[in-house]
């Protein structure tokens, strides 16, 4: 089908976008790369009254590092970030998750911020941005705020974005020394989305011992799932295989899997498990090797 | 000069298609053609009770709504034009039942796609619904027999298999199932009707322009003369397109009505239920073995679904019936009724399905006698047909087991299972025998040598991706003695000479003997005229003369010589006609071809995921016509065959009889990055038999085989025996 009929706007500048979102409020969408809410257009699962494109603001289109710390802005598609040494180097997490979402020609198009403000629970890259303990810039013709990630994700689809903000930029603190970063997913094909997937971040301290970790898990409930008491589960321990599996058994337990055509929930409470294992084995390994990924 | 039958050329018609011009049904336009969209019914069974048409009727740009309280009445009544499965019950807006949902209710057409689709969305029915029959299982207590399977009888035995299976040291007795699947061509189907007064042109997406001719005039009261079907590309069928769906009659219903040209395309989703697909199997296979590894009985029993609305039977026993040697057997199949779109054909109707259930209980039986699955086999070659005791027109199997084997490394497969494993992966090999009847079917064909030297050889064949353009004009060039490039092969119209169904594997053997027929009759005449008095090669004797490159010769004198454009000369064209059918020889042999397919699977021990990093086949399929695609071919097969394996499978909601999946997000078919690699080895045969050509037909044996071969090295990989398809992760879970 072709999509109901609708307004559009070429934003001309971040306060043009923002003056007329405030003017049109819940009627009016962001358009970024268009690789969820085209589709969705179509579909007439979505049907705004308006669109305004965010494409023409080239100066939201940006990598920064500053002392590790990343920002990335709203204009920035998947495949600059996913090319980028800057971005290996500094969150290697970010890195290894891009190949992991959907095709090519669709990285080619689709941001970063389009696909948080989605808020797709099944997307691998809310998951990381939990996992990275991220921030997101949030910015309205009245101001502007910070929100972290383990705030900004609601529910499904659903954000802590007011009808009159956008999200202007997303912020990734640099990994310390010593830590190690895994994701790992698990599709019925390559490409799609995955039935279950796993960020891990983990740090040592000064004695080998884990100073930090975080889990965060993907199409495993409403919202990314953080397995937070997992991870306190391993803080001050060693990293053991004991540690792993147990701290494993314990994500299980913490995500909310609805089970879909491809797999059952019970599937993906198990997947859930293996892949936490897997992923904060290699994370470990990495942080040892001070290789981070 | 080196024979151009059996070269590895280019698909003829590879750069229309990588160029977008080749033309296929939905690209066909007409002058004042008029758009439709099919509405779906929403309840599985039931009357409707209303229709709300107001809204739709003013919608922009609509101009028809076709329902059943409007729709013209047609001579029968809108039942099936043949016999089913030759004829298919349809759903032609006749009456008010509904027996699935997603039956086509109603039509609407309008000047563009977009108001037709738009108009259609604002369409409203009301039912009054009945409770449907949707519960396989449930239904099976009132399973019964059909009357045929397939070209078969439903049952079939000999010997006594309860003494035999009596008499065995060793027995296997399981379930095996397959799921309901939808062929999801990459073309979705599609229809131009255009009528000239009482003339109607076709333009569809067909396996079978000729049935299809004789469908549509039966169906609409028309003489076959006054119907022309048009095909000439045909984006995969898979036997989806082997029959004339309702659509394709409810275009010609709306055209008439409106009087002018309306186009139907069906959608992605549309294509689960109303235009057939493959149904649910369950399987009972029963195998008895002595000390000696020999069978002393096979048993092999299927229940499968069908519609309220046709018996379709997917004949899985049939191999059962010619595979392997035994003294008793007894095979049988069932049908159970559901309240779902009518199932059809699909690539290796029984075959596919039936290979699954026969050859992963032969590996189960291998494991019980603790003998090599390859070895099992050989102890049970038939050395000719079982049942009637016929000789096989030729039979290469052995071969192909043995090529496998080495090719493989099959020797250094444990023979226990769950013993091989790399990381988190467990590895494991398998194998299964791979078979397909060698079909035939009457077939005509014309050659016209025109005067610049070139020939225009037809026939009302199909190309459904399979490459008949390429392969038929090489038999031709070859016949006549043209260069393939001065020969054009055409076919995909109903005026031409009539051709059978490209569906059984059977095109190339069925065409090719008529192609080659038409061609040698065509060549015959220009050498007639070549030696007529006065001609340039006057006073030589017809036997003399040989054709090549596009030179008539004498043998006799090579300096002797005339181009085939001289020969024609002021004559305009020189045309030839050919006939082909079988014969006697079918009586006298069993055909088939056979192979052998290894897989080896890697299953990750904590997730159950599978991967097919590689898969080798072996086959005897007669002479290849075309070493490039005959290859693809298989390797095709063989992609559907893991996929049919891993993958596929239709969910039907069992409240609402709705698709769950009916869309290719949902419904999974492998990607590039799920195939490993294929390799494709063919065992030479020659075969006197089956036609002139020694060509045995290869489409549909390479997805055989498959689903047993990739269960059988799932086993072998992590010792779980899984016997549904498709090998879901979950099944794998320890
Ligand atoms: C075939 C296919 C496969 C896919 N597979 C995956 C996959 O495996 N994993 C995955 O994660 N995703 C997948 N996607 C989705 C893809 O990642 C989308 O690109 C992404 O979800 C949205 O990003 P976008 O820039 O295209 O946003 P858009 O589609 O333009 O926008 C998405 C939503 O966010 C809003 N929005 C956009 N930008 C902003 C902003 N700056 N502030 C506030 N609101 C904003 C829009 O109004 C809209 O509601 C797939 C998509 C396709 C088509």
């Amino acid at each position: 089908m072709k999509p109901a009929p609708f307004r559009y706007a070429a934003a001309q500048s971040l306060e043009h976008a923002l003056a007329l979102k405030a003017e049109a409020g819940e009627e009016a969408r962001f358009l970024a790369g268009g690789q969820s809410l085209i589709p969705a257009m179509n579909f007439r699962l979505a049907q705004p009254a308006m669109l305004i494109d965010l494409n023409p603001l080239d100066d939201l289109d940006y990598i920064t590092v500053d002392n590790g710390a990343l920002r990335i802005g709203a204009r920035t598609r998947y495949s600059r970030v996913e090319h980028c040494a800057e971005v290996a180097r500094w969150q290697p997490l970010l890195a290894e998750v891009l190949p992991n979402i959907a095709h090519p020609q669709i990285r080619n198009r689709g941001t970063l911020c389009g696909n948080l403000s989605n808020a797709d629970p099944a997307s691998e890259l809310p998951a990381v941005m939990l996992a990275a303990g991220a921030r997101m810039h949030a910015h309205s013709a009245g101001g502007d705020r910070w929100i972290a990630a383990a705030d900004f994700f609601i529910n499904l689809f659903e954000t802590a974005l007011q009808p009159d903000e956008m999200l202007v930029e997303i912020e990734l603190p640099a990994l310390p020394a010593r830590s190690g970063t895994c994701f790992i997913e698990v599709a019925r094909r390559p490409g799609d989305y995955a039935m279950a997937g796993v960020a891990a971040s983990l740090t040592l301290d000064a004695n080998g011992r884990c100073g930090s970790a975080s889990i965060a898990l993907c199409n495993a409930g409403p919202t990314p799932m953080a397995a937070a008491a997992a991870a306190q589960l391993l803080i001050g321990g060693v990293l053991d295989a004991e540690a792993i599996a147990a701290a494993a058994a314990q994500a299980q337990e913490e995500v909310e899997p609805n089970g879909n055509v491809h797999c059952t929930a019970d599937y993906q409470r198990h997947l859930a498990g293996v892949l936490t294992r897997r992923a904060l084995t290699s994370a470990a390994a990495r942080a040892r090797q001070g290789t981070s990924a | 000069m080196n024979p151009i039958i059996g070269q590895a050329l280019d698909r003829a018609d590879g750069p229309a298609k990588v160029t977008g011009a080749a033309q296929y049904a939905g690209d066909f336009t007409a002058s004042g053609m008029a758009y439709a969209v099919l509405v779906q019914s929403t309840v599985a069974k039931g009357m409707i009770t209303g229709v709300v048409q107001e809204a739709a009727q003013r919608a922009p740009g609509v101009l028809h709504i076709m329902t059943h309280l409007n729709a013209p009445r047609l001579p029968q009544g809108g039942k099936a034009a043949f016999e089913p499965p030759a004829g298919r019950m349809l759903s032609l807006l006749q009456d008010g039942v509904i027996d699935y949902n997603g039956q086509p209710i109603a039509v609407v057409v309008a000047d563009t796609f977009q108001h037709a689709l738009a108009g259609a969305a604002q369409l409203r029915f009301s039912y009054e619904q009945q409770p449907a029959a949707l519960d396989f299982t449930a239904a099976k207590r009132s399973a019964y027999a059909p009357k045929k399977a397939g070209k078969e009888d439903a049952d079939v035995a000999w010997g006594d298999a309860g003494a035999g299976m009596g008499r065995a040291t060793e027995r296997i007795d399981h379930v095996y199932a397959t799921p309901m699947q939808t062929h999801n061509a990459m073309e979705p189907h599609a229809t131009l009707a255009v009528w000239q007064g009482d003339q109607l042109t076709i333009y569809d997406s067909t396996q079978g322009i000729a049935g299809a001719r004789k469908t549509m005039a039966k169906t609409l009261g028309l003489d076959p003369s006054q119907v022309r079907v048009i095909s000439p590309f045909v984006g995969g069928g898979f036997g989806s397109k082997g029959s004339v769906w309702s659509h394709v009659v409810l275009a010609a219903m709306a055209a008439r009505t409106l009087r002018r040209p309306v186009k139907l395309a069906l959608a992605r989703t549309q294509m689960f239920g109303p235009v057939g697909g493959r149904p649910r199997t369950e399987q009972h296979v029963a195998l008895g073995a002595g000390g000696d590894a020999r069978l002393t009985a096979v048993r092999h029993d299927v229940v499968s679904h069908t519609s309220v609305m046709e018996d379709f039977v997917e004949p899985s026993a049939t191999q059962t019936r010619m595979l392997y040697a035994t003294d008793n057997a007894a095979t049988t199949h069932r049908l159970v009724k559901l309240n779902v779109g009518v199932p059809t054909f699909q690539r290796a109707p029984g075959e596919a399905t039936g290979t699954f259930a026969l050859e992963s209980a032969m590996d189960e039986l291998s494991y019980a006698l603790n003998i090599d699955p390859i070895e099992l086999r050989l102890r049970n070659y038939a050395e000719k047909e079982p049942h009637e005791g016929k000789p096989f027109s030729s039979k290469s199997l052995r071969e192909c087991y043995r090529i496998g084997a080495e090719r493989f490394g099959w020797s250094r497969r444990p023979r226990q299972a769950g013993t091989l494993r790399e990381g988190n992966e467990l590895v494991g090999w398998g194998m299964a025998t791979a078979t397909y009847p060698a079909n035939r079917m009457p077939a005509s064909a014309s050659a016209k040598i025109l005067a610049d030297g070139t020939a225009v050889v037809r026939s009302a064949t199909q190309d459904i991706g399979t490459g008949t353009y390429t392969v038929m004009a090489q038999v031709a060039a070859e016949a006549l003695g043209l260069p393939m490039e001065r020969v054009r092969f055409e076919l995909g119209d109903s005026s031409m000479p009539d051709a059978p169904v490209s569906g059984g594997s059977m095109t190339v053997a069925s065409v090719s003997p008529a192609v080659q027929a038409a061609c040698l009759d065509a060549r015959a005449k220009l050498i007639e005229a070549a030696i007529a008095p006065g001609a340039p090669l006057a006073g030589a004797t017809r036997d003399d003369v040989t054709t090549g490159d596009g030179w008539l010769a004498l043998r006799s004198d090579p300096s002797r010589r005339v181009s085939f454009a001289r020969a024609v000369g002021g004559r305009g064209a020189i045309e030839g006609k050919g006939e082909a059918k079988p014969g006697k020889e079918r009586e006298q042999f069993s055909m088939h071809s056979f192979g052998a397919v290894f897989v080896e699977a890697r299953v990750d021990r904590d997730l159950g995921r599978i991967r097919i990093p590689r898969v080798l086949g072996v086959y005897g399929v007669g002479r290849r016509l075309n070493a490039k695609t005959a290859r693809s071919q298989l390797i095709g097969g063989i992609v559907w065959g893991i996929g049919m394996a891993l993958m596929e499978e239709t969910s039907l909601d069992p409240a609402s009889g709705r698709v769950v999946n009916a869309s290719l997000a949902d419904y999974h078919v492998p990607v590039n990055a799920d195939i490993g690699d294929i390799e494709v080895v063919f065992v030479d045969e020659d075969d006197p038999h089956v036609n002139p050509l020694g060509a045995k037909g290869i489409g549909e044996i390479g997805i055989t085989g498959v689903g047993a071969a990739v269960a059988n090295a799932a086993f072998h990989a992590t010792r779980k025996r899984v016997r549904d398809l498709p090998l879901t992760l979950d099944k794998f879970l320890v």
